[in-house]
């Protein structure tokens, strides 16, 4: 098996009763998404992430195209039994305790008891809610509810997962558990599609992306060949000493090249937003969200403050912090007007792009791996429960060998 | 089959849990003991008994039919709506199971809540003679008339076509039919069936002196020595000065009178004085029938009257003997309300497919609604269906022949009255409202369900 998901120019145009208000929600879309692969599955609001996701999974048919997943249909229950699906929001019963919950899901897929028990337990565990286990969810606090959705997702030990926006609701510390559990999962042989607004999260752990814009795929590959400028060289190093960064100026004026210095930027949500704003210039008709960075006018017209400082921010977005104006396109109207800057943010600003300056360069050009930070790292042992067998390295194994095992 | 198991058993924990059951529960907690004690009927201990158990299952099928609604049209249609059906039918569960799941689940609440309304009605019941102190005369008349299952039977309406042609053909000859009539097959099928009525009602009328005679065959008490039961109305020209009818009856084999042959069963005769436009009960001892099932009454309009008396059409007279136990007519006449709860779910399901949830309630009640009034339906509708007309016949009538008839059969007819529901009675009662009624509603809902684009939002 070559490939977990692959859809044939899949289309959806969604209108009114009577034919009316016609909305290209996804636009011959062919998203191919490997065995055995992180797939990020990016876009702004109203771009057909979840549109495209419901109808992997059979929720929506098809205006036009074809949706396979594992070679086959999402209605068939062989292939339903592989699958984890964790839904934008958590969709519970509310009248259930998570226990009940994780139980009635695996009931589901005829779950032999004693097996059920098990997962039901170690799944509780490893999303930290041993301890309100038998509370309703409908008490739950969103992040809460967002974990036993998790959870679910995960009590058949899927061969192939489909997070729309996993971390939407979660502390920082359940964030990164989702990370490494995805990395690990990854590792253990499976396939992960992933959606979601949180560029850093999907740049640590994917090893493909698509940015979807106005239901088409705007970009897609692998992340570092996307993100990596092929006619520039990046040199990170740590922090150099004014002398040190001296030599280096001359080395470079002598070489004739032309230079930047600063802190890396956060990469990613640079191109993402390049990307958005291409596709905005070449009026690329999208049904969601136009994403405007302004505040609307009737909003700042009391918030003089507001405003202000949401300039300053914009500015942080959009320029680089340093001196030089880097990748960010000029467009009419999308790009933020700075605001005409008073010495006191000029002030400020400085204070704050000091801080940037200073911060001790972090990004590093590979793959990070996660640092394993003891308490949230999850539980090897839960995951080998749930797969029931060790598997390869992810890094090591042949693609092929982890669809035959 | 688990995954089906799974869904009902979640079902019935969300009609618990969301307190909707619970509204319905202690309502009927409330009022059934309150029923047993302050419902008095018309003062007899037999009239107590008979508006407890009319009124107490009337209530409890009315509240769990409503609950039927609301649960099974809010399980499915909630579902949707907070789009629970997302992870779920992600799940290996086909969606029919999903929704016979739902179904399942609404029909097992059903069945649980009813065994225990029918347990507490029962109960009541039983321990009502001895809660009101009665006296062993009413406890006698209640053993016989009320805790007993009788079989009935009623007069074979007589064949009256051939009289009928000729007193058409006669009124012709005479040229008494109205001009036009004859040749308009409509005005004719409407002026003959007015003249059936009046030959038919000749034959349920007796003058004053005049007798009327009622035959039975296939009289089979299941003991000689227990009584027969003869229940009738009277109907009248005139109202009466007390508003009493004075009679005389004989009860037995009149054939040994006509042949003059031996007397071997015994005859028996009464006098009575009856209210007029109520139903009244006389015993007669059992032995009155011939060995051949044959028995005849004979009521004679004494002269102490001076209006005809006519028994009407439907319930003017009725023989009736002992042919089961109350306990196991209790509970047939609960199957029969299951039966028409497990219609409700069938129908609130099937509007759940595909509805939202207040036009599914709406549509339930409606048709809930016109079951309950389908005798009053059924009249209207051959009042207008006696011009041929294409919709009626084609769309209307077959749609209220899918119409349940709830007050043509309900459980309080055979109770309060201790009649029979005959075992083959409710086989096939329960054949037609669950076979042709409920089932098709099922499947559609089935189909409904499986081709349906689930998160498509229904606003
Ligand atoms: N049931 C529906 N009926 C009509 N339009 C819909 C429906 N569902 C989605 N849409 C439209 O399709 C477009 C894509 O929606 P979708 O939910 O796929 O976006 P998304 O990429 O998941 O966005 P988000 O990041 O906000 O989750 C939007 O314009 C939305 O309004
Ligand atoms: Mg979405």
């Amino acid at each position: 098996m070559e490939y977990a998901i692959e859809t044939f120019s899949l289309t959806k145009i969604f209108s009114d009763w009577w034919g009316r208000n016609r909305v290209v929600a996804v636009d011959g879309l062919n998203l191919k998404v490997r065995t055995n692969e992180v797939y990020g599955f990016l876009g702004p609001n109203g771009s057909g992430k979840t549109t495209t996701l419901k109808m992997l999974l059979g929720l929506l048919h098809p205006t036009k195209g074809k949706a396979l997943i594992l070679e086959g249909d999402a209605t068939d229950p062989q292939i339903n039994r592989r699958i984890g699906f964790l839904p934008e929001e958590s969709y519970l019963y509310k009248y259930l305790t998570a226990r009940e919950t994780l139980d009635f899901y695996g009931q589901l897929f005829k779950l032999p008891a004693r097996v059920r028990k098990m997962r039901i337990e170690a799944l509780l565990d490893m999303v930290g809610l041993k301890a309100v286990a038998n509370r309703t969810v409908g008490t739950f606090s969103k992040g809460m509810a967002r974990r036993i959705g998790l959870a679910q997702a995960l009590i058949n030990d899927p061969e192939l997962l489909i997070l729309d926006e996993p971390t939407t609701g979660l502390d920082p510390i359940g964030t990164r558990q989702i990370k490494d559990l995805i990395i690990e999962l990854a590792k253990r042989g499976k396939t992960v599609l992933l959606c979601s607004h949180l560029l850093a999260d999907v740049e640590d752990v994917c090893d493909r992306i698509a940015i979807l814009y106005g239901g088409r795929i705007q970009a897609e590959g692998n992340v570092r060949d996307l993100l990596r400028h092929s006619d520039k060289t990046e040199i990170t190093t740590g922090r150099l000493s004014p002398a040190a960064l001296e030599k280096i100026k001359q080395t470079l004026a002598e070489e004739r090249a032309e230079y930047t210095i600063g802190s890396p930027l956060d990469k990613l949500e640079t191109f993402f937003i390049n990307i958005v704003a291409r596709a905005q210039q070449q009026a690329v008709p999208t049904s969601g969200a136009e994403s405007r960075t302004q505040i609307s006018d009737f909003l700042s017209a009391k918030t003089d403050e507001r405003a202000r400082r949401e300039a300053i921010l914009n500015q942080l977005v959009s320029a680089s912090p340093s001196d030089e104006q880097t990748a960010t396109t000029d467009t009419q109207n999308t790009q933020p007007q700075p605001a005409p800057a008073t010495p006191a943010d000029e002030d400020l600003l400085n204070r704050l792009t000091e801080q940037v300056d200073s911060k001790p360069v972090t990004m590093q050009p590979t793959k990070a791996k996660p640092e394993p930070a003891t308490s949230d790292q999850p539980d090897k042992s839960i995951l080998d429960e749930l797969t029931g067998r060790p598997l390869p390295d992810k890094k090591n194994a042949h693609p092929g060998d982890s669809a035959n095992a | 089959m688990r995954s089906i198991w799974a869904v009902a058993v979640n079902t019935v924990k969300q009609a618990l849990r969301l307190k909707i059951a619970a509204v319905f529960i202690v309502l009927l907690f409330v009022l059934l003991p309150v029923m047993g004690l302050k419902m008095t009927g018309d003062g007899t201990l037999k009239g107590r008994m008979q508006a407890f158990v009319s009124y107490g299952l009337s209530l409890t099928t009315l509240l769990l039919a409503l609950l039927t609604i609301f649960t099974a049209a809010y399980t499915l249609t909630s579902d949707v709506k907070d789009k629970q059906v997302y992870t779920v039918l992600t799940k290996p569960i086909r969606r029919f199971q999903f929704v016979l799941g739902k179904l399942f689940g609404v029909i097992l609440l059903d069945a649980g809540l009813l065994v225990l309304f029918s347990v507490i009605i029962y109960s009541i019941t039983i321990l009502l003679p001895t809660l009101l102190h009665a006296d062993n005369d009413q406890i006698a008349q209640v053993r016989n008339e009320f805790f007993t299952a009788r079989a009935s039977l009623t007069p074979v309406e007589p064949d009256i076509s051939e009289e009928l042609n000729q007193a058409y053909n006669k009124l012709k000859q005479d040229g008494e039919v109205p001009a036009g009539v004859d040749e308009n097959p409509i005005a004719r099928r409407n002026y003959r069936d007015e003249l059936a009525r009046r030959i038919g009602l000749r034959k349920r009328a007796a003058v004053v002196g005049e007798e009327l005679l009622w035959e039975f065959n296939n009289v089979k008490p299941e003991d000689p020595n227990q009584d027969l039961f003869i229940r009738f109305k009277y109907d009248v020209a005139v109202n009466p000065q007390d508003l009493s009818i004075y009679s005389k009856w004989v009860i037995g084999d009149v054939r040994q009178l006509r042949l003059g042959t031996s007397i071997e069963t015994p005859l028996y005769s009464l006098e009575r004085k009856d209210l007029i436009r109520t139903f009244h009960e006389f015993a007669v001892p059992a032995d009155a029938v011939a060995h051949d099932g044959y028995l005849a009454l004979a009521f004679l309009n004494v002269p102490l009257n001076d209006t005809v008396v006519i028994f009407p059409l439907e319930d003017g007279l009725e023989l009736l003997y002992k042919a089961d136990t109350f306990t196991a007519n209790f509970i047939r006449a609960v199957l029969l309300i299951f039966v028409r709860l497990v219609f409700l779910a069938a129908l609130a399901v099937f509007a759940g497919s595909f509805l939202s949830f207040p036009v599914a309630i709406l549509l339930c009640l409606s048709v809930f609604t016109m079951a309950n009034m389908s005798g009053y339906i059924g009249e209207s509708y051959h009042v207008v269906g006696a011009q041929p007309n294409g919709l009626y016949s084609y769309v209307l009538k077959p749609l209220i022949m899918l119409l349940p008839e709830f007050d043509q059969v309900s459980p309080s007819k055979f109770l309060v009255p201790a009649r029979l529901l005959s075992w083959s009675a409710l086989g096939w009662l329960s054949f037609t409202t669950v076979c042709l009624k409920a089932l098709p509603l099922v499947i559609m809902s089935l189909l409904i369900f499986t081709y349906r684009e689930i998160a498509k939002v229904i606003v």
